[in-house]
Order: C-alpha cells, then structure tokens, then sequence
C-alpha cells in the first residue's frame, strides 16, 4: 500500500532532526494546504460532475468536515429515501481515510444505531485513490447490497433476507426519525 | 404773578396749543417767558403739554395726509409723483413745527429736566421718534406699492444714465428707456432731480431706511437677479465673476451712495461722510454681495448640467461657479439639483449609452475641477454608475470608445496614460486641505483624488475582468474582419491597456496577435512550398489559425461548405499537419471572407462577402432554382438565417423570389422590369457588423451556471441557507477555478430570485431551498 504514504510524513520520519516540534508544525500546515487544496478540487469536480445520487457540500467554513446527501439507489428497499451523511478529513487525507458517519438514522445491516458504518474502503482497504465521490458511490451500493457476514446491527442482517418485512420496518423507522 | 396769564402767553409762544399756526409771539416776548417758565419751574409740564400736542396732531393730521397719497395709481410714473408729492408735503408740514421745537428746546436747558425725551437727548430727535412712530402706527398695506414705483423709475433712469455713459447710441432711440417718454421729453434730469430732493428730504426726517429700505433691498435683490440671469444666459465661456462684481461696485453700490448721500454725491453733504453712513454702505455692500454670489451660483447650478454638457468650453464657468461655491453654502444644492437634472435628462432609456458615457465623462472632467477632492464626483455621479452598470452595452460602448478616436477623445486619454497625481499631499503638505465634511470616510480620500476618467469607467462595475474580456471579444472581431495581418496598430494599443491593466490580464489578447502574425508566416509558408500543392488550386486559400484557448468563446452557427471548398480545406488541412506534426486544424466554417467574381451572362461581378453568402451563390451555380428548405437542408443553416442572407443576393439583383419561399437565379440583367422594383423595395440588410463572439452576456450566464451547481450543491447537503451565507460559501468555494469569477451580492440575488421564478428554488422566510423532488 505504498500508495497509502504520505511522502512528506515519511520523509519526515526518516529525517532525524532536533528541532522536530517546529519542523512538525510547518509540515502539517503545508499539508492542510496540500488537503484544502486537494478538497478544494474535489469539490469542483463533484459539482460540475452533476452526479445524480449522491452530493456533499463542506459544511461550513470548515473544508475538513462535509456533508453528504445519498439518495436509496433504484429498484432497492431503500428506493426514494434521502440520508445525510457526515464527512471528516483529518490532515493525512487522502492518505488516511476520512471518517463517514450516517447524520439521518439508517436502518441497515452494516450500520450501527449511532451512524458508524462498516465498510472495508473505510477501514483496512482505503486508497488514497479513493475520493469524495467514490465513497459515496460505495455507500450508496452498499445499501442496496450489504455485506451480512460482518453486521453492526444484528437486527437488520437477520431481517434482511425477508424483503417485505424489511422494507415495512425499514420505512416505519425511516419515517419516524425523519419526523423528528 | 398770575398763572392764567402766563397760560395765555404761553398759548401764544406755542400757537399750536390752541390750534393756531402763526405765532403772534416775537423773540423778545419769549424771552420774558422763558424766564418765567423757569421761575415757575413748570418748564417740564410746558414741554410735556406741546409735545402731547405734537403728537396728537401728527397721529390726527399729518399721518392720514401722508399715507392718504398712497392710494391706487394706474402708471408707475402716477406712483412716482405721488410718492414725492407726499414725502414732500410731509417735509413741508413737519417743518412747520420747528420754530415750536426750537423754543421748547430752549426750555429744555435747564439742569433738572431728565436728559433724555423717548431715548433721544435732543428735541427735534425725539420728534423724528414721535413722527416715525405714528407715520408706522398708520402703516396701509399697501404702502409699499407705491414706493417701491418711486424707486423702480428713478433706478431705471439712473441705470439708462449710467449706461448712455457707454454707449452713445441709446441716443437715437425714439424712446427714453429711462422714462420711456419720447427722447425729446426726457424727463430723465427731472427725474433724478426729484429723487435727489425726495430722498434728501426723507433722509433729514430720518424717514429713509425705515420708510424705504426694505423695499431697497428688495428691488436691489430683484435687479441682482434679473442682472445676474441676462448676463450669464446660456454662455458658459467666460468667466462673468469679475464683471458682475464691478457691476455691483459702480451701478449698485452707486445708486445706494446716491440715495442715501441724499442726492448730489458731493463732498459737501453731511450725511455722506458721516461714519454712520459710510458703516451702513459697506454693511450693505457686504449683504448685496453675498447675494449677487448666492443668485450667480444659483444661476449656474441651474445650468449645470449644460455646461458639463459642453465642458471643456465651459471651463470659465465651471471655474466660476469653483469660486464662488467656496463662498457661498450651496454645495448640498448643488448635489441635489445635479443629480436630478442627471435623472431628468440622461438615466432613461430614450437616451444611448454613448451618449450617457459622453455625458459622465464630461461630468467626470468637470466636477474633477469643481472639486479636485473628487467627493462631488463621487456622490452626484453614483446614479449614473448605477444606471449604466444596467445597461448591457456599457462595456462596450466604453471599450469601442477606448479604441476610437470618438468624440470623447478617450483613446487620447488612454495615451496619455495614467496621471501621476502632481499634488501629492506629502510633497505639498502646506497645502493640503481636509476633505469636506460630506465625504464618506469609509474611502480613501486619495484614491477619490487621483482616479482618472478610464479608472473611473471600469470602476463603474468594480472590475476590470469584464473590460478584458469585452476588449478581447472587440479584439477578435477586429481581427477576423480584417485579412490584411496588420497587427501593428492593434500591439500598440495592447501595449497601451497593459499599462493600465496589467501584464496578465492581457495575456490572452497578446495569444491572440501572435496567432495573427503566426497565421500570415504560416500561410506564405505553405504556399511557397510546392509540395503541398495549395498554389495549384482553382482559388487560393489562407487560413487565419487561432489557439482555441485564447479566444473568446465562438457564436455557435453551423454551415457545410461546398465539396470544392471543403476538399480544399481537407489540402490545407494535411499541410499543416505535415507542418506542425501532431496539430491539426478545426475548421469554423462561417467565419471568414470570400472573394468571389460572378460571371453570369451579360456581366462580370466582384464581391467580397461572408462564407454563408458564398455557399448560397455557390450552391446556384450547379442549380438556378432552390427551395428554401431544399437549400437548408444541403447547407445546415436554419431556413431564417438562410432567408437574412439571400437577401443580400437579392439586393444585388442576382436572386429573385419567383413564389414564396422559391428563388431562381437571375442571369439576364436587363430582362424583368420587376427587377429594378424589387430593388428599391428590398430592405437589404447591409453587412450587419454582427459579432462572431458569444455577447459578454452569454458569458456570464454561463459563469452563473457553474455557481448554480455549487449552489444546489450545498443546498441539497445543508437545506436552507440565506442570501448572505450562500454568497459566502461561493467565494470560499467556488472562486477557487482556473478562472476567478466575482459575483457580488446583488447579482446572486437577482440570479437566485430568477431561479425562484423558475421554481428551481424556494424562498421563504429569508431562507432559499431547494423544492422537494
């Protein structure tokens, strides 16, 4: 996973220099630069991109925290339902992965009741080729495929199989949390 | 010693106690009786018994006779008379009472009298106090009337006299301007005669300034105005300050010195030299000179907007009203009427741009003399940046005047560059002033200072991108109209605005001379070359190669070229190829020129037109009857577009219109006497200079839409946002393109009230949203 390296952090790690706090400090702002200005590009493209599905806009002033809006993929129980998520990039992106949290509460078998998701492109198979949108992309799929060998919510993943009686419970709690 | 006696004698020594008028009582008499007054001591009920006496009868007698002349008059020259006849009769019968007053004053000598009578130390004073009094107590309403006839006449006599001083010629006018009699009746002399005598008379009663002066005053202010409107009417070059006030110091001041020196401005008379008087005339000429600037600015701001129409003929004026706007306090009127007189005349839409941008320059050059601290310019102009920045063609009237020698010599501007400010307040610190109190403090006082008049244009939409661009778009045009390669004149103006602009602004129209220069060394190329046999052709082609990049965006038009035509460029194509290795070459088939020779039957023709005419013509020579939809259809181009050009060919007598919709060549020139009505009838559409290049506008809209996607963007992931929080989030995020585009706050909303329109959007409670799906 050599593409998982941020080179400055590692050429900085083989650097054995005193004067390591201020040298530290000015690499981690040149990295923010390095990050704002790779999320600066991607939210361009993903603007211009005109994904239908799935959107993110920074939150605020803020570049490293976003929000993301995910729309249940076609022809899946999850169909016409809208959930935000909640982005964090910390100052390794897009070495280390960000970290995704569902905002709207989301029935699901891979995800838990605070919003955690288990994904592997979140977890131990994250890339730094990976962006914005192909994260999104990916929770999007798996909504409508989730992967029940590893569930956060075990309720779900036994449920799942019964599509009905899912997709009734699926919109009984989607409807109820949305109200609130 | 009997005192009833002594009431008879005293009767006698004051007749006016028994209502007599001839006093039988010689000098020596009184005499005796002073002295026994005095004994008596009753000397104080003596002089208090006559003066009650006085004074009943001036309030019962002499006061209804003097106003009762002040009736109705027909002429003014009636009211003259009468006015005189009254001061007259009143001098004459107060006059009456001096002997009376004489000797009462000689009572008055005696040490235990009080000293003062009515706050005047001697009698005949107090007596003027008493006349005053009851003349005012009886005031008609109407009194004025009739003086002020008395003082109109004898100041337009005394003008005419000062005038014929000058000029000679007057003389042989049948009529006296003065008096308007027959010059052989001139009661001019008569006239003034009178005045004098009047005045004098009124002046020795202490009558003139309480009877007459405001009335002075008033027809001293009227004259003033009058003056001051007949000299300074509708010429603006030259500078009248002078003159009005010499005007001032020898008409006016001349007349009031006449008036109250009482006549003869000889050295002899008393109240002339008096300090009182002199102390009076110079309070007065002071007053009377404040209004004489008052009424000439007031003049002047009327007509200020022509005479920043014609600056900078006018500049006598404008220096004029300089002075005299730093003497008088009518700058926020001066404001206020401007920029109203600008709403009235110039911002509506009756008006050309051109014509408003002549008109601000003018106002910028002007009001910069009027004002150099440039704050008059900044507020009375505000409207009119306001207004243009409404206009779409502002950008590029301004831009076409920039280049043009127009009539508002902004190409000469811009050669001259910018002006480094000479009266910088470092170098000149004794003569710095503070800005007016009117000045917005949030701007710097030396960037209103030094801006020039093409800083103050592109200012009028705060950046200078939209000139760039739009110099560009004007550049381009330029360039494809012209075959001839001549970029000399245009580098020269480049150099110019990069001056002004900056290196990098114009970095894209600098791409777009080198493509020109590039293309003229690349077509003498490929034509020299024999192997790429482009001379051998039936016509000769050259190309003008453009870096896409760098040029503005291309009006969209479709158009197939005829086979022979595209076989050609196909040549031209490999050539280059072959030339510049792995470039080649996409053709825009409507831009450009042909020059084409028509040979029909009786005649030769030689035109140059556009690509699309060409194709039309070209499409007729291989069959002399087309449908319009049959010549859409083979060419690409909509039939409307189709129609506009063959109209052209129409014009020029070669197409005619057989049936609606249906042309036919026309070969025989002569043949068809329909020929020569079709052609006075056509509307022929000469050559519009329409522009290759999307408009400014398009432009823009396009811009718009990359920030509507950023847009929807964050209103799909944040819900609702206001105005000024989408605004913020624009500039942190989507300004970061290759390309910074600026929005301002106004723009976005109108955009954002657009999209709520087109109900992309929903606004409510201050908040926009996206409508649910």
């Amino acid at each position: 996973m050599a593409q998982n390296i941020n080179p400055s952090v590692s050429s900085h790690i083989n650097s054995p220099t005193e004067s390591k706090t201020s040298e530290g400090t000015q690499h981690i702002s040149q990295d923010n630069h390095a990050v704002t200005k790779r999320l600066q590009k991607e939210l361009m493209v993903l603007m211009m991109s005109g994904e239908k599905g799935v959107s993110a806009f920074p939150e605020g002033e803020n570049l490293f925290k976003w929000v993301a809006t995910v729309t249940g993929p076609d022809s899946t129980v999850y169909e016409g339902l809208t959930y935000k998520l909640a982005l964090e990039f910390g100052s390794g992106y897009p070495y280390s992965a960000p970290v995704v949290k569902f905002k709207t509460p989301c029935f699901h078998p891979n995800v838990d009741t605070c919003g955690n998701i288990c994904l592997d492109i979140l977890k131990e198979k994250w890339s730094a080729l990976y962006d914005i949108r192909t994260i999104l992309l990916s929770i999007q799929s798996l909504l409508g495929e989730p992967n029940n060998e590893s569930p956060l919510n075990i309720q779900a993943a036994d449920l799942w199989p019964n599509q009905v009686k899912f997709k009734k419970y699926l919109l009984e709690h989607y409807n109820s949390h949305s109200k609130n | 010693m009997d005192t009833s006696l002594s009431w008879e004698e005293i009767c006698d020594a004051f007749p006016i106690l028994k209502n007599k008028d001839q006093s039988d009582c010689t000098a020596d008499k009184f005499n005796i009786l002073h002295g026994k007054i005095l004994n008596s001591g009753s000397e104080w009920e003596v002089i208090e018994l006559v003066m009650d006496r006085i004074e009943l009868e001036l309030r019962q007698n002499v006061a209804p006779r003097f106003w009762g002349k002040f009736t109705s008059r027909s002429t003014e020259m009636e009211g003259f008379e009468k006015f005189k006849e009254a001061v007259s009769t009143l001098y004459g019968t107060l006059s009456l009472f001096l002997p009376t007053l004489e000797r009462l004053e000689t009572l008055r000598n005696s040490p235990n009298n009080p000293e003062y009578i009515c706050g005047e130390k001697r009698l005949l004073d107090t007596f003027k106090v008493i006349t005053r009094a009851t003349l005012h107590s009886q005031l008609p309403i109407d009194y004025q009337i009739i003086t002020e006839d008395f003082y109109k006449v004898a100041f337009t006599v005394f003008c005419n006299t000062d005038k014929s001083d000058l000029n000679e010629s007057a003389e042989d006018a049948i009529q006296c301007s003065g008096c308007n009699l027959e010059t052989d009746q001139c009661q001019c002399k008569n006239i003034i005669q009178i005045f004098h005598e009047t005045n004098r008379m009124l002046i020795e009663l202490g009558l003139l300034e309480r009877l007459a002066g405001d009335v002075l005053t008033r027809l001293i202010h009227k004259r003033i105005e009058n003056h001051v409107q007949e000299t300074c009417k509708g010429s603006f070059d030259t500078s009248y300050t002078n003159t009005l006030e010499e005007w001032l110091e020898t008409v006016v001041m001349g007349w009031l010195t006449n008036i109250y020196g009482g006549g003869s401005s000889s050295e002899n008379s008393v109240s002339l030299n008096s300090d009182e008087t002199q102390n009076f005339l110079r309070k007065f000429k002071q007053k009377l000179e404040h209004l004489l600037y008052e009424t000439y600015t007031r003049t002047r701001i009327e007509q200020l907007f022509n005479i920043i129409i014609e600056y900078p003929d006018s500049e006598p004026a404008v220096e004029d009203l300089r002075l005299c706007l730093e003497k008088t306090d009518l700058r926020g009127h001066l404001m206020g009427k401007l920029q109203r007189a600008l709403e009235t005349r110039l911002l509506h839409p009756g008006v050309n741009t051109p014509d408003i941008l002549t008109a601000y320059i003018a106002a910028i050059r002007a009001l910069r003399q009027l004002d150099p601290s440039g704050v008059l310019l900044d507020t009375v102009t505000h409207p009119i940046r306001q207004y243009l920045r409404c206009r779409e063609d502002t950008v590029r009237c301004v831009v076409t005047s920039l280049r043009d020698e127009g009539p508002n010599d902004l190409a000469e501007e811009l050669q001259r560059g910018q002006d480094s400010p000479a009266e910088d307040g470092t170098t000149n610190w004794e003569k710095w002033m503070p800005d007016p109190v009117d000045a917005d403090p949030s701007k710097l006082s030396k960037a209103r200072r030094t801006s020039d008049v093409i800083s103050m244009l592109v200012s009028v939409y705060g950046s200078k991108d939209l000139f760039v661009n739009e110099y560009r778009t004007l550049l381009a045009d330029r360039l494809l109209a012209q075959f001839t390669f001549n970029t000399d004149k245009e580098i020269r103006y480049l150099e110019l605005l990069k001056l002004r602009f900056g290196d990098s602004q114009l970095h894209y129209c600098e791409v777009m001379l080198k493509d020109i220069h590039d293309s003229k060394r690349m077509n003498a190329h490929l034509h020299s070359d024999p192997a790429f046999e482009l001379s051998n052709k039936q016509f000769v082609a050259t190309a003008i190669i453009l870096s896409a990049q760098f040029w503005p965006v291309f009006k969209d038009e479709t158009l197939e070229l005829p086979e022979i035509v595209k076989e050609h460029l196909n040549v031209y194509t490999k050539a280059f190829e072959t030339l510049k290795g792995n470039r080649t070459l996409s053709w825009k088939p409507h831009l450009g020129a042909v020059n084409l020779d028509i040979t029909i039957k009786d005649r030769t023709v030689n035109l140059t037109v556009t690509p699309i005419h060409a194709t039309i013509i070209c499409h007729f020579e291989t069959k002399p009857e087309w449908t319009i939809d049959e010549l859409s259809q083979v060419m690409h181009v909509p039939p409307t577009v189709l129609r506009r050009r063959i109209a052209f060919w129409q014009s020029q007598g070669l197409i005619w219109e057989a049936s609606t919709d249906k042309f036919i060549l026309v070969e025989d020139s002569v043949s068809g006497k329909w020929k020569s009505d079709v052609r006075s009838e056509m509307v022929c559409e000469e050559e519009e200079t329409e522009s290759a290049m999307a408009s400014a506008h398009d432009q823009r809209e396009e811009e718009l839409q990359v920030f509507w996607s950023y847009i929807v963007g964050m209103l799909t992931n944040l819900d609702s946002m206001p105005l000024e929080r989408i605004h913020q989030m624009l500039k942190m995020f989507a300004s970061q393109g290759p390309s910074t585009v600026e929005c301002s706050l106004q723009e976005l909303r109108h955009f954002l009230e657009r999209k709520v329109k087109e109900q992309k959007l929903i606004f409510s409670g201050g908040l926009y949203r996206l409508p649910k799906p």
